[in-house]
């Protein structure tokens, strides 16, 4: 019990210092009020004109397809991460250093930081785009299950975390680490569902998702907000893919954690 | 002095090239990455079209063909003017801009010449691949459509510049916001698709006050035999957005010397 | 007592050789030559609960490699560490809440926010109670008067102040042995002064402190014990009297004389600047010779107006040391 107090106490230090230190730079999340609208009025003629000779495309109505959209652009204030930039920044300036000497795991600080980052996100991000579509462009975002969106959105966000911290890893490794970062994150972007359902991809590709991760960051909690869940023609029920979402999740803390150690052993092997 | 101009402007280029060559990995890197994430939205396009659906009237390649000019002009615009916001931001955060003011050059040229990068050349090469297979598929083109083409595309091009440097000029007062260019690029979005999609205010929006159609819709419509008067109208606009751009860049510039940084 | 017990200490890295040609990266991936770095070779050393030591060396030395093994980020390839008992790279995470580290060139403050906030977050990793915490704050910010200080963004602080509070956050959870790495690096004389005046203060409670520095003013006025380590190697071991005595007995004799002459004939003494016909500097040596009797030459070859002898500074000794090795005594 007092373990997890004072790692508590932790999560409620780093975040809240993190939530000031950007504070100061919350004009730039609010460029976000403007951009997440813009978009949305795009997708919104896009979808209606694609829509306009047809009730269903890949199984989607028009409505669920706009709600789509802005369900992926707020779950995605919620979510977003910049674990793997920071890491790599403090392996290149040698600062990685401070925190081995320090009594705390870094991607237990990472977390924590994420947490206080993305509450300036749900204040200066998310709260204002939500209002915005709600009752500017009468979106009808009322998830199917409050409980389940939750959980799924919680799920989403350790796994955006747990694979961006893997690749910030690499900098132990590579001295451009940054390519393997923007790849992937053009991979994640493309795959993730953020650009499209990813039921509009080839039937092949599909499949390939299935057993890829990119989909538990998106997709999935998007799908789950929405309340029905298909992809390569395999429907899952809710509960179902929530539960393949923590072990998806589970698998890359795990997979994290071991390159974690790898890193480390690295790092005190030659004090990269 | 035109003739110091270009001289410098080639030297910049040959500096560009070298520096290019020097970081030949990162150099092919950033090529790939910004071709990929670029033909992301014909992708999109190409995926509607491949379940099936359609924009009324449209046939894909005719849609296929407004995303590779706009995609074009992008890759232009990021070779010749994409730099001048980092720099301008980077010389306002560290406050050494007057190392360009002392310059016996105008500012804004050698800010514009020696930011020049190739990393789009890639993007270029895929736009003008795309651009010739959709338009392969759209039907015989003449050549007072080609002319047509030209005097849009290059419109287009200068929309490109004025939204650079209205963004440059943004960097002055709203110093250090690395995600200026987001504003922006959700704007240029509105360029990518058949205008008439969209509600007529919004296209009249687009068409004349930020006319960002002229990027690729116009252009286009040009090839496709639609150019219409709107779209010559529109060059109008295009040259006085470009016109807005110059003047309010250079104007953050005398702030900034009476400012004195 | 020995606080760090250090024996043997080796640290070999293992690297390639990497081209930096398109053509080179990529037969890299292929073949790659092997560099075999000797970082640290066969250290042994102790040093005692609640003393300063310095470890002084030329860049590319091997102080930071040993300085990162004694904090337990680096493992020695070879050898024993012991720091209170635990071994830092085994136990580290146990160990680190015993330590603390101020590096002059990696800031552990967060840039945008003040420092007090950066304290509080440290106080939550490692759980200081919240009395603790407070009592230890207003200890080592009066220290270094830095109250209104810690409450101002740490981007717009001055570098002085900025490293003193490094220095509380690296003191809040009252470490028993200290790290520091180059602590004064591009200070001016005052913030340098306040900062060896603190280190002197922490010292007195009991914190033993390790030291890497350029800056010898630090290494005189703080360490009673010197290791100087050079190609990874311990070249000397012992107090900072017996280093200058080891040298053998050296003087620096400074004379203003009234006539020209024309040579220093005198066995022993070597003329190390002239700065005319008048103004000599001399390095005299007292193996064979008493200061007495050199004096007393000196005063039958020429005439001088002025004379004065000091100490052979600091950065002569460690010239000597890092050129020549040390002298057998």
């Amino acid at each position: 019990m007092d373990f997890i107090a004072r790692k508590l106490k932790v999560v409620k230090a780093v975040a809240l210092v993190t939530y000031k230190e950007w504070s100061a730079y919350r004009t730039h999340s609010m460029v976000s009020i403007f951009v997440g609208p813009v978009y949305f009025i795009v997708q919104y003629f896009i979808w209606s004109a694609v829509y306009s000779r047809r009730t269903y495309l890949n199984g989607m109505e028009l409505s669920e397809m706009l709600t789509y959209f802005g369900v992926t652009t707020l779950i995605g204030y919620i979510t977003m991460d910049f674990a793997d930039w920071n890491l790599q920044m403090l392996v290149r300036t040698g600062k990685f250093l401070t925190f081995a000497i320090r009594p705390i795991h870094h991607r237990f600080f990472a977390l924590s930081q994420k947490i206080g980052h993305r509450i300036l996100g749900l204040f200066f991000e998310f709260i204002p785009c939500l209002f915005i579509f709600v009752f500017i462009f009468k979106v009808d975002l009322r998830p199917a299950s409050y409980f389940w969106t939750i959980i799924s959105v919680a799920l989403a966000f350790l796994m955006n975390l747990y694979m961006n911290y893997t690749i910030g890893l690499t900098a132990f490794w590579l001295v451009q680490a940054t390519g393997v970062r923007r790849v992937y994150l053009l991979l994640q972007g493309i795959f993730s569902g953020g650009l499209i359902p990813l039921v509009f991809f080839p039937k092949a590709l599909q499949k390939l998702l299935l057993f890829l991760p990119f989909q538990y960051v998106s997709y999935v909690p998007a799908m789950v907000y929405i309340g029905r869940y298909t992809l390569a023609d395999v429907s899952v029920p809710i509960p179902h893919i929530v539960g393949l979402q923590a072990v998806a999740v589970i698998v890359t803390a795990l997979f994290s954690e071991l390159v974690y150690r790898l890193s480390m052993k690295r790092f005190s092997g030659v004090g990269a | 002095m035109l003739r110091k101009y270009i001289r410098i402007y080639l030297e910049c280029i040959k500096i560009s090239v070298s520096t290019a060559m020097t970081y030949r990995l990162n150099f092919l890197l950033d090529n790939f990455i910004m071709l990929v994430s670029n033909i992301l939205f014909p992708l999109v396009t190409l995926l509607i079209y491949g379940s099936g659906a359609e924009f009324p009237n449209w046939s894909l390649y005719e849609v296929l063909l407004i995303q590779a000019v706009f995609t074009m002009s992008t890759a232009i615009a990021n070779i010749f003017f994409g730099g001048v916001l980092w720099v301008t931001m980077r010389h306002i955060i560290e406050g050494s801009l007057e190392i360009v003011l002392i310059k016996p050059v105008n500012c804004l040229f050698y800010l514009v010449a020696s930011t020049v990068e190739f990393g789009s050349l890639t993007l270029f090469i895929g736009g003008v691949v795309m651009f010739a297979v959709a338009l392969s598929h759209v039907g015989p083109v003449s050549i007072l459509m080609i002319l047509q083409f030209i005097v849009l595309f290059l419109s287009g091009v200068c929309v490109m510049m004025g939204i650079s440097l209205i963004m440059a000029a943004t960097s002055f007062k709203w110093v250090g916001n690395s995600r200026l260019p987001e504003i922006f690029d959700s704007i240029k979005y509105f360029g990518r698709y058949p205008q008439n999609i969209f509600h007529k205010a919004i296209s009249a929006v687009t068409s004349f006050i930020i006319p960002v159609a002229m990027i690729g819709y116009f252009p286009a419509a040009a090839l496709l035999g639609e150019a219409d008067f709107t779209a010559f109208i529109a060059i109008l606009p295009c040259f006085v957005f470009t016109m807005g751009g110059v003047l309010l860049f250079r104007h953050m510039i005398r702030l900034y010397e009476g400012a004195g940084g | 007592m020995a606080i760090i017990d250090v024996r043997n200490l080796t640290k070999t890295y293992c690297t390639y050789k990497r081209g930096s040609s398109f053509t080179d990266t990529l037969k890299s991936f292929f073949h790659r030559e092997k560099i075999i770095v000797n970082a640290v070779r066969d250290v042994t050393f102790q040093v005692d609960e609640g003393q300063i030591a310095g470890i002084l060396g030329p860049n590319g030395a091997g102080k930071s490699t040993t300085i990162k093994m004694l904090t337990g980020t680096l493992y020695p390839t070879g050898g024993q560490i012991s720091v209170m008992g635990y071994t830092p790279f085994r136990d580290r995470s146990t160990y680190v809440n015993h330590i603390g580290a101020v590096f002059g060139q990696k800031s552990q403050l967060i840039w945008d926010i003040p420092p007090i906030d950066s304290f509080h977050m440290n106080k939550a990793i490692y759980s200081i109670p919240e009395k603790e915490f407070r009592n230890t704050l207003n200890e080592l910010t009066g220290m270094f008067e830095l109250e209104d200080v810690i409450e101002k963004p740490t981007r717009v602080l001055s570098l002085g102040e900025r490293m003193k509070c490094e220095f509380v956050m690296a003191m809040l959870h009252k470490p028993k042995i200290v790290f520091l790495d180059e602590p004064t690096i591009g200070l001016d004389v005052i913030a340098k002064q306040k900062i060896r005046s603190f280190i002197k203060e922490m010292n007195r409670q009991g914190v033993t402190f390790i030291l890497t520095t350029h800056d010898l003013e630090d290494v005189e006025q703080l360490a009673r014990k010197v290791i100087i380590i050079n190609h990874g190697q311990k070249v000397f071991d012992d107090t900072l009297q017996n280093l200058k005595m080891n040298l053998g007995q050296k003087k620096i004799i400074r004379l203003v004389l009234s006539k020209p002459v024309a040579e220093f004939e005198l066995n022993g003494i070597k003329v190390i600047e002239k700065n005319s016909d008048y103004e000599y500097t001399l390095e005299v040596s007292l193996e064979n010779n008493s200061i007495n009797s050199v004096i007393k030459q000196l005063s039958e070859m020429c005439e001088f107006s002025d004379i004065s002898i000091k100490e052979l500074p600091m950065e002569k000794i460690i010239t000597e040391i890092y050129e020549n090795g040390l002298k057998e005594a």
